[in-house]
């Protein structure tokens, strides 16, 4: 039986490189001396989480249950235990600081964490539903850890161990670990759901004993846009054109009489969509397909904004169901019957979902041929005509890339004209930008006045996002919690997807997906777009146009 | 607004002052007479009239500001200043040369003011003295129990290693340190070790204070004599990240040496290869001890974890609050409190000139 803190030294040397050779070298060493009987578990904690993706289970432990057990084994208060974690960025590490050494403590230490014991008690917080049930665990978890242990258990349990190594690093570490081809792990990977099953049977040497197993998240081969009208020419050698729709894209996993729904975050959806689980559940057959739910209006897909109010909801009630409709487009069949078409080309699997369509029970996304330019030019405005976001250009000879962004699918949405707005508060980002003001709030003028119309995340790149932390430290106004408001100086350019109405934002206006173009260090605040402006391109987006205007 | 902040010591709107002697400690705005604790930017403003300072502290602010007119008074340590039947004296603080912390007594009682300050030694700096003091006014930059740093000895060797290191393998180490200070010692270290070092300007022209304290760095050459080869290392200020100085050297290794280095997000912030926690400043466990060796009636805090430090003071059973003045909120503004890496660590350093 192998230490968990074999694991944590594994995964605090992984973190502690940023080469991502060494990384798989840690991860592989750790892997490489557990027993059977634990490399299972043993690499799936290496992932972050002891669940396979097949069982969509959570361990559920938020900040109060995992602060209050903090404080009860380091004899701090939850005021410094916050703030230890705020002023440290990370709880994992910020705990792990706060625990006192073996030597220090002054009961003595239990039997030394195994792997087997980690796996087993953060499992069993999966079936806890009581707070306080789930605080003796992770107090008993954190009584029996190291400092080092307790990093990596508090980071497990706050949902990311942040040490660089994504689940490819993993699947590349256990191809290393035990002689196996990387693209065999991957695919087993994909496969059974399970990281640890993938990684013993790699070591067994039986990675092609993995059948495709149903009803775990599957990565979704995601497309690279298009930006510029040029490139359109070049990408006319992609051979099908598809419809870009406005809607949740899914994976639909159907055998017998079950269904299940799984979105672009792997979280399983269906209960949101009941009438597409009964309509899937009624085509005969074991299949899994790749497609988009959208609102549906008579004989058209209907806008992302009405989706939106059928998003997040368990159960949605019968009224709404009845209100706002949804429906299942499939573009992409990936497994049927008990065979796994990834593989295969895009034309085989377009013969496999066009059979499958035939029972009905989804809808089927039509493909369009285009010979030069002008005809892509008119499939994307009749694409725009119907509703949709614009097109998709697929290759037909290529495989189904699951968890891969590449140029055998490309997207092409042209952007709504761009507005000129100034930042009106900041906040710190997430993730790799911790610590970073990179979260924008921004505004049109309304008149003299400045209103906010939406918040933006990304675009620009880290240099300037430090250059102009610094500034809207010096301009900032004043502070709500992690939010700084700033006097309106920073002239930003943003481009989105489209444009609603919303009483969320003073200016009456919402951007849909907003992103920050660049910065207008040529342009003043009063010279910034306006409401009547948006106004404008909003009534353009109404009259079913592109929104290209001015 | 005037709030008594310890016995003989006032909190204006300007900053901390003494009415006995006419003075204001560390003012961020020219003052008819200053008392400074040490040289770094943020304590050590530009034109002031009359400055009170040790004769370390005075030397590093006439290199940083060569056009400075004024009269300085140097003060020994431990000498007995007289005003209006209150007396003041300087005592080692540690933190870099020069450092001194401020002790006022007379009719009131008496404050320690601690500036900046280490009671841990450094190849540059003896420990903090800590005289008895009925009200200890003592920063808290690193005033929350996870910021507990392993022995500055461990650390050195771990950078000498990590440098030495970087050279067998044909790379530049860099090492991110403070222009003022951190500087100095790492590169002291590094010289005993026998590893050359090429040093930031804003490092190199203070090394005349140095070498007047008595230091050598004869293995030492400034940056514009020319770039780093493989086997020597680069000392520059952490603000340096991000500049041709550092990004035209391909084959680097970077060791980023701050309190700060505790926090693992710090490996992104510098693109840091080694993370060295070595400080300036007083640790969590150096503030307790320090304040149980001084064994004030009353704690005031200030700078960094003021707040969280008042509150683990007085659950310890201290009277313990934190200060507010009016300086200390326009410094506290100016610093960067949500990612105080690059600077809250004496990190006053201009713009980088190579």
């Amino acid at each position: 039986m192998s230490a968990y803190r074999e694991l944590a030294r594994g995964l605090d040397s992984a973190a502690s490189t940023r080469s991502r050779l060494a990384k798989v070298a840690s991860l592989a060493a750790a892997l490489r001396p557990l027993e059977d009987s634990e490399l299972a578990a043993g690499a799936r904690l290496l992932s972050g989480s002891p669940f396979a993706e097949w069982e969509q289970a959570v361990m559920s432990v938020g900040w109060a249950t995992l602060s209050k057990s903090a404080a009860s084994i380091t004899g701090w208060d939850i005021e410094t235990i916050g703030a230890s974690a705020r002023a440290i960025g990370d709880a994992g590490e910020a705990i792990g600081l706060l625990l006192p050494s073996a030597v220090e403590r002054s009961e003595p230490v239990t039997s030394p964490l195994e792997i087997r014991d980690v796996d087993e008690r953060l499992r069993e917080l999966a079936t806890k539903r009581r707070a306080a049930d789930k605080q003796a665990i992770v107090e008993d978890l954190l009584r029996r850890s190291s400092p080092l242990e307790a990093r990596y258990v508090v980071k497990t349990l706050s949902g990311g161990l942040r040490v660089g190594a994504e689940l490819a690093t993993i699947e590349e570490a256990i191809a290393e670990a035990f002689g196996a081809d990387r693209e065999s792990v991957a695919r087993a990977h994909r496969d059974c759901g399970d990281i640890g099953e993938t990684a013993l049977a790699a070591r067994r040497g039986s990675l092609d004993a993995i059948r495709f197993r149903m009803f775990h998240p599957v990565g979704f081969m995601l497309a690279s846009p298009i930006d510029n009208p040029e490139e359109i020419e070049s990408e006319l050698s992609l051979d099908v054109v598809e419809d870009k729709f406005d809607g949740i894209r899914a994976h639909a996993h159907k055998s017998g009489s079950r269904v299940a729904l799984f979105s672009r975050t792997l979280d399983d959806v269906t209960a949101q969509f009941p009438e597409i689980a009964l309509a899937l559940a009624a085509v005969p057959g074991q299949f899994l397909l790749d497609g988009e739910i959208v609102a549906w209006k008579e004989d058209r897909v209907d806008s992302f904004f009405r989706l939106q109010r059928r998003l997040g909801r368990k159960a949605p009630a019968v009224e709404l169901l009845a209100e706002i409709p949804v429906a299942f487009i499939a573009y992409d069949c990936l497994v049927t019957g008990d065979t796994p078409l990834f593989e295969r080309s895009w034309s085989e699997r377009r013969g496999e979902l066009e059979r499958l369509a035939a029972a009905g029970g989804f809808r089927l996304s039509a493909v369009h041929r285009a010979a030069d330019a002008a005809a892509l030019e008119s499939l994307f405005r009749s694409a725009r005509e119907r509703g949709n976001e614009g097109l998709m250009l697929k290759r037909e000879d290529s495989p189904y890339l699951a968890g891969k962004r590449g140029r055998a699918w490309r997207k092409w949405k042209k952007a709504l004209a761009t507005l000129d707005v100034v930042v009106t508060a900041v906040e710190q980002g997430n993730g790799k930008r911790a610590g970073m003001l990179s979260d924008y709030t921004f505004a049109v003028r309304d008149g003299d006045r400045f209103v906010n119309i939406g918040k933006a995340y990304t675009g620009l790149t880290d240099e300037e996002i430090r250059r102009l932390g610094a500034r809207f430290r010096k301009i900032t106004v004043g502070r709500y919690g992690p939010v700084r408001a700033v006097s309106p100086e920073v002239v930003i350019e943003v481009a989105f997807d489209t444009i609603q109405k919303s009483r969320r934002h003073k200016s009456g206006f919402a951007l849909r997906f907003p992103r920050i173009v660049r910065l207008r260090e040529d342009k003043k605040a009063a010279e910034i777009d306006t409401v009547g402006r948006v106004e404008e391109i909003w009534e353009s987006v109404q009259g079913g146009g592109t929104g290209k205007i001015g | 607004m005037t709030d008594t902040a310890a016995p003989h010591l006032f909190s204006r709107e300007e900053g901390l002052f003494l009415p006995a002697f006419q003075a204001w400690i560390d003012p961020p705005a020219p003052a008819p007479r200053a008392i400074l604790s040490h040289g770094h930017a943020d304590h050590a403003a530009a034109g002031h009239g009359e400055i009170w300072a040790s004769p370390e502290t005075l030397s590093i602010y006439r290199i940083r500001h060569p056009e400075w007119r004024g009269t300085a008074r140097a003060l020994a340590w431990e000498e007995n200043v007289a005003g209006e039947g209150v007396g003041l004296a300087l005592h080692r603080a540690g933190h870099i040369l020069g450092a001194a912390q401020i002790r006022v007594e007379g009719p009131e009682g008496s404050t320690l003011y601690t500036g900046d300050f280490r009671r841990s030694e450094s190849r540059t700096t003896r420990p903090a003295a800590a005289p008895r003091a009925d009200v200890l006014v003592m920063e808290s930059t690193f005033g929350l129990p996870v910021f507990r740093f392993p022995p500055r000895s461990e650390s050195e060797a771990r950078l000498v290693a990590e440098c030495r290191r970087a050279g067998e393998e044909g790379a530049v180490a860099i090492v991110l340190a403070y222009a003022l200070g951190k500087s100095q010692d790492a590169v002291l270290a590094l010289t005993e070790a026998g590893i050359p070092t090429v040093l930031h300007g804003a490092a190199w022209k203070i090394l005349p204070a140095y070498e007047e304290a008595g230091f050598s760095f004869p293995l030492s050459r400034p940056y514009a004599s020319g770039p780093a080869q493989a086997g020597e290392v680069l000392v520059v200020p952490p603000n340096c990240i991000r500049t041709p100085v550092v990004r035209k050297i391909r084959k680097r290794r970077i060791l980023y040496l701050s309190g700060w280095a505790m926090r693992e997000a710090s490996r992104a912030e510098f693109d840091a290869d080694v993370l060295l926690p070595i400080s300036d400043h007083a640790d969590f466990d150096e503030l307790l001890a320090h304040v149980s060796d001084v064994a004030p009636a009353g704690i005031r805090t200030h700078h960094g974890y003021a707040r969280d430090l008042a509150r683990i003071l007085s659950r310890g059973g201290r009277k313990a609050e934190p200060l507010s003045e009016g300086g200390e909120r326009a410094r506290e503004d100016a610093e960067d409190t949500d990612m105080p890496a690059p600077k809250r660590d004496g990190g006053q350093e201009a713009e980088p000139e190579p």
